[in-house]
């Protein structure tokens, strides 16, 4: 139980490296509102106190030269006028900046970066004319300033600790709804009481050590004050269910140096008639509602409070997981269901074997409970993974803001969907090409101000962030109403990189010049910038989608703007796949993909340029022959193709056998060993063997990429390995390729 | 001072080759191999080791033996390296050996270019020579990509003709 101070401080350190990423996310939201509103002294001292927590906690931790910057900055805010002056919002800006590199030197233990520009700033703050009125000596009473300003904005209702006034009156009612269960269930309902000790100097993340230690001991059921009020850093009460006695309760939540008194109450004693109760449940729940209220107190029961008690409840029950926690669990989901095919396999085997035995009915019943659990488990381990995409969508508003002024540009954002839930791990992903796209927009997408009034449209231009689902795929869209994309101009800079050939060229379909964009080392811009220009980004956001299995199209009208459009699955680790076999090996493709399977002959592929096609019903398709070249007389042999669909294009795969469909665990391939991208991943079926999962986009990149020169050799043999290859060749003679 | 060295010693060809037991995770018949497209020719592929998939390399091919056929008597070595595991197929595996370190020399210096960078030292045991190996020059990224014709000849298989 006893830690050394040295490992408390390590612990602390760790929480608020954890804790300061949401209160910087606050400060720049803060800064972003203030520059709407300037002179708002309601967001000015919104931000002071944001800053406050830092500092103290900053300071908890030993991080001086953080803490000493905040000091400052806060000071300054406390002088009168200095918060009226406009470049607050831009120096909070700043300084959320100079904390986050200053943290990640922390963490790095590297050298901290200089903040005397910025100190300047700060101090010109106060100098500026508009805070000529300075009232108070400011290096007299600072930290004065800075105390009683904290706890004056707050607005303190609630009472000082000590006096006799019970402060546990504001209950709200699911609050005193669930004393009351507990109550009935033979709990004690206690409320307890910890005064945190004055000289901790990083209160918050005490009081959530205290909390932890607390919640071991039953459920919490209400904490009052908020986390987010100033008289959170004195004291905090918690309501508790428990069935341990107050002194052990006491004992658990004292812990030194951060809490100096613990009281603990009896509110409720557990309810002798518990049995009673029990007995006679067939009464409407609606009774329990007049005994709650009068339960917990004396005092009149007060109006349900306005600061919304839901969203508070909800608060309390987050809890924070490290992702490889749950991954680990998710893991071990995956095996079982590669159980779960190794048990229906032996069991079909055995129905085969025995089929008059009875167990067998048996065994099916146990098979369909156990597979349906392991549904909802595993789409219950899904969804703790899944994480809203506000997580990421929020840290736009600032980048859209810095690089619209870099540009000098006037760009509003507009954010939608951003509830929509998605895979951490995609989320992570994706945050990178994303924040491409973005900045792609504002500084390539819109026009100038002027430029967009001669053109009629409002000087301010706008870029649309918006997420939704879409059968098993989240869709994130980045549009902006710029100028949208010059296709003769993306035409001739292709010529000009000889990435096609003037007669190709002419024939290119739209969508097909608008490709190019993605290739490696294009770019249109004229002048390269910092922010974008460079020809690189477009690309990595291109390799990035294709690892994570998803797809990306581009819309463009000129002078209405561009979106871009993109697919991502909902989940990396499980899929509904079709396998398939192609030169003796199984392969699997994920389902989705899948249009539809054609059955046809030798005889009905063509050749256009080199390249073989289906003509399938009144569309024209793109063939893909994964295993060996077409044989040169057999122009009746059968042939299944698979009619999948890439990004916004169908192609047909030339396999040799379908095997079935599966739900498929994704496992890795150690891709240090296998440099290919042509397959994304492997899987265990129930027998044991390893099917390779391929990666569609890059089967069908690849194809695009290879320039047939003969005819009939276009697209074959993508998957055969070099041993094949040679097998091949001595079997064929002549005929084959290798 | 005689500090021993324990190896797993075995045989590739006809020579006997070592990796220090340490880096051993366990050793293997060989099971059915699921082949990668657009890999190197030596390597084989990958395997379902009870329930984790591991890719293996065929270290007869590796060592540019031509004909490779797979026997009863093939094994493959599971080895641990930086956390991920990885299979080698050899002719056999015979024995562990304690080889003191002063029975060690450094490998010559022809060693050093081509494809066996990876030998670490000879040992002596009993009048037989046996080679080191280097687990993470072995199985090293830059090693693997960077591996003479084999692969650019599937590459270029692969794509017809490049761009």
């Amino acid at each position: 139980m006893t830690q050394s101070p040295d490992e408390r401080g390590l612990e602390l350190r760790e929480l608020f490296y954890e804790t300061s990423q949401e209160l910087l996310q606050a400060l720049n939201d803060q800064a972003l509102e203030l520059e709407k509103q300037p002179g708002d002294e309601e967001i000015v001292r919104g931000i002071r106190r944001t800053v406050h927590t830092l500092k103290g906690d900053a300071a908890a931790c030993g991080l001086r030269e953080l803490s000493e910057l905040a000091h400052q900055l806060e000071d300054a805010l406390s002088v009168e006028g200095a918060a009226a002056h406009s470049a607050v919002a831009e120096i909070a800006f700043a300084i959320a900046d100079a904390f986050v590199e200053m943290i990640a030197a922390y963490r790095r233990g590297g050298k901290l970066p200089s903040t005397k520009a910025l100190s300047k700033r700060i101090q010109d703050l106060t100098a500026a004319p508009e805070a000529k009125k300075i009232r108070r000596g400011r290096k007299a009473n600072a930290a004065a300033t800075s105390k009683t300003a904290a706890a004056k904005s707050s607005a303190p209702k609630s009472p000082p600790l000590g006096t006799s006034a019970k402060p546990s009156s504001d209950w709200t009612e699911p609050e005193r709804l669930a004393m009351t269960r507990a109550q009935s269930e033979g709990q004690d309902v206690v409320q307890v009481t910890v005064k945190m000790d004055p000289h901790c100097a990083m209160p918050i993340a005490g009081r959530q050590l205290v909390h932890n230690a607390i919640s071991t001991m039953g459920p919490v059921i209400a904490v009052r004050p908020d986390v987010k009020s100033a008289a959170a850093s004195k004291y905090v009460e918690f309501v508790l269910a428990t069935m341990q006695t107050a002194e052990q309760i006491a004992a658990k939540c004292k812990i030194p140096t951060i809490v100096d008194e613990v009281t603990v109450e009896l509110l409720l004693a557990p309810d002798p008639a518990a049995k009673k109760a029990e007995q006679i449940a067939e009464q409407p729940p609606v009774s329990d509602l007049p005994q709650a209220s009068e339960a917990p107190s004396a005092e009149p029961v007060p109006p349900a409070r306005t600061e919304s008690p839901a969203t508070q409840a909800i608060q309390e029950n987050i809890l924070r997981v490290e992702a490889g926690r749950i991954d680990n669990v998710l893991n071990l989901v995956g095996e079982l269901i590669i159980g779960k095919s190794m048990l229906q396999q032996a069991i079909s085997e055995f129905s085969r074997r025995y089929p008059k035995e009875l167990l067998r009915g048996k065994f099916a019943d146990a098979m369909t409970f156990q597979s349906r659990v392991l549904n909802d488990l595993q789409r219950s381990v899904m969804k703790i993974r899944m994480v809203p995409v506000d997580q990421l969508f929020r840290r736009f508003p600032r980048l859209v803001r810095d690089v619209a002024r870099q540009c000098g540009r006037e760009v509003e954002l507009a954010v939608s969907g951003e509830d929509t839930d998605l895979d951490k791990g995609i989320l992570d992903a994706i945050a990178e090409p994303l924040t491409h796209l973005v900045r792609n927009a504002v500084s390539h997408g819109i026009e100038s101000a002027d430029e967009r009034r001669k053109a009629g449209k409002p000087p301010q231009g706008t870029v649309r962030l918006n997420a939704y689902h879409q059968g098993n795929h989240v869709i994130l869209e980045v549009g902006d109403d710029g100028r949208g994309i010059d296709a003769p101009k993306i035409r001739a800079k292709a010529l000009e990189l000889g990435l096609t050939t003037p007669e190709d060229a002419a024939r290119l379909t739209e969508s097909d010049t608008l490709d190019f964009i993605f290739r490696p080392g294009f770019s249109t811009a004229e002048q390269v910038t910092e922010i974008s220009g460079r020809g690189v980004g477009m690309d990595v956001v291109q390799s990035v989608l294709h690892r994570l299995k998803a797809s990306i199209n581009v819309e463009t009208r000129s002078g209405e703007g561009t979106t871009f459009r993109l697919k991502l699955p909902l989940t990396l680790a499980i899929i509904r796949a079709l396998l398939f076999w192609v030169e003796q090996r199984l392969y699997a493709i994920p389902l989705n993909a899948v249009v539809e399977i054609a059955r046809t002959f030798e005889s009905e592929v063509h050749q256009v340029d080199n390249y073989e096609v289906l003509q399938l019903r009144n569309q024209v398709l793109p063939l893909l022959r994964l295993g060996r070249p077409a044989p040169e007389q057999d122009r009746r042999a059968k042939l299944f193709v698979l009619v999948i669909l890439v990004g916004e294009r169908k192609y047909g795969l030339i396999v040799d056998a379908l095997e079935g469909e599966e739900e498929l665990v994704i496992k890795a391939l150690d891709d240090q060993t296998f440099s290919t991208d042509l397959v994304s991943g492997a899987s265990i079926l129930g027998d044991g063997r390893v099917v390779l999962i391929l990666n569609l986009p890059a089967v069908v990149e690849h194809v695009a990429q290879a320039r047939p020169e003969e005819a009939g050799h276009a697209a074959s043999g993508l998957l055969l390995s070099h041993t094949d290859r040679m097998r091949l060749a001595m079997t064929t003679g002549a005929g084959g390729q290798a | 001072m005689s500090r021993e060295l324990h190896i797993v010693g075995f045989q590739v060809g006809r020579e006997t080759y070592g990796v220090p037991i340490t880096s051993l995770h366990e050793i293997v018949r060989v099971p059915e191999i699921t082949a990668v497209p657009d890999a190197p020719d030596y390597l084989e592929g990958v395997i379902n080791l009870r329930g984790k998939i591991v890719s293996v390399m065929d270290l007869r091919k590796r060592f540019g033996e031509k004909q490779a056929s797979l026997k009863k008597q093939n094994r493959i070595l599971v080895v641990e390296h930086g956390g991920r595991l990885a299979g080698l197929i050899v002719d056999s595996a015979s024995e562990v050996l304690k080889i003191p370190a002063d029975a060690v020399e450094p490998p010559p210096a022809v060693f050093q270019e081509g494809g066996l960078n990876c030998v670490t030292g000879l040992g002596k045991v009993g009048g037989r020579l046996v080679v080191l190996l280097d687990m993470s020059k072995l199985l090293a990224p830059a090693s693997l990509q960077a591996d003479p014709v084999e692969k650019k000849n599937a590459k270029q298989e692969a794509r017809a003709a490049g761009r």
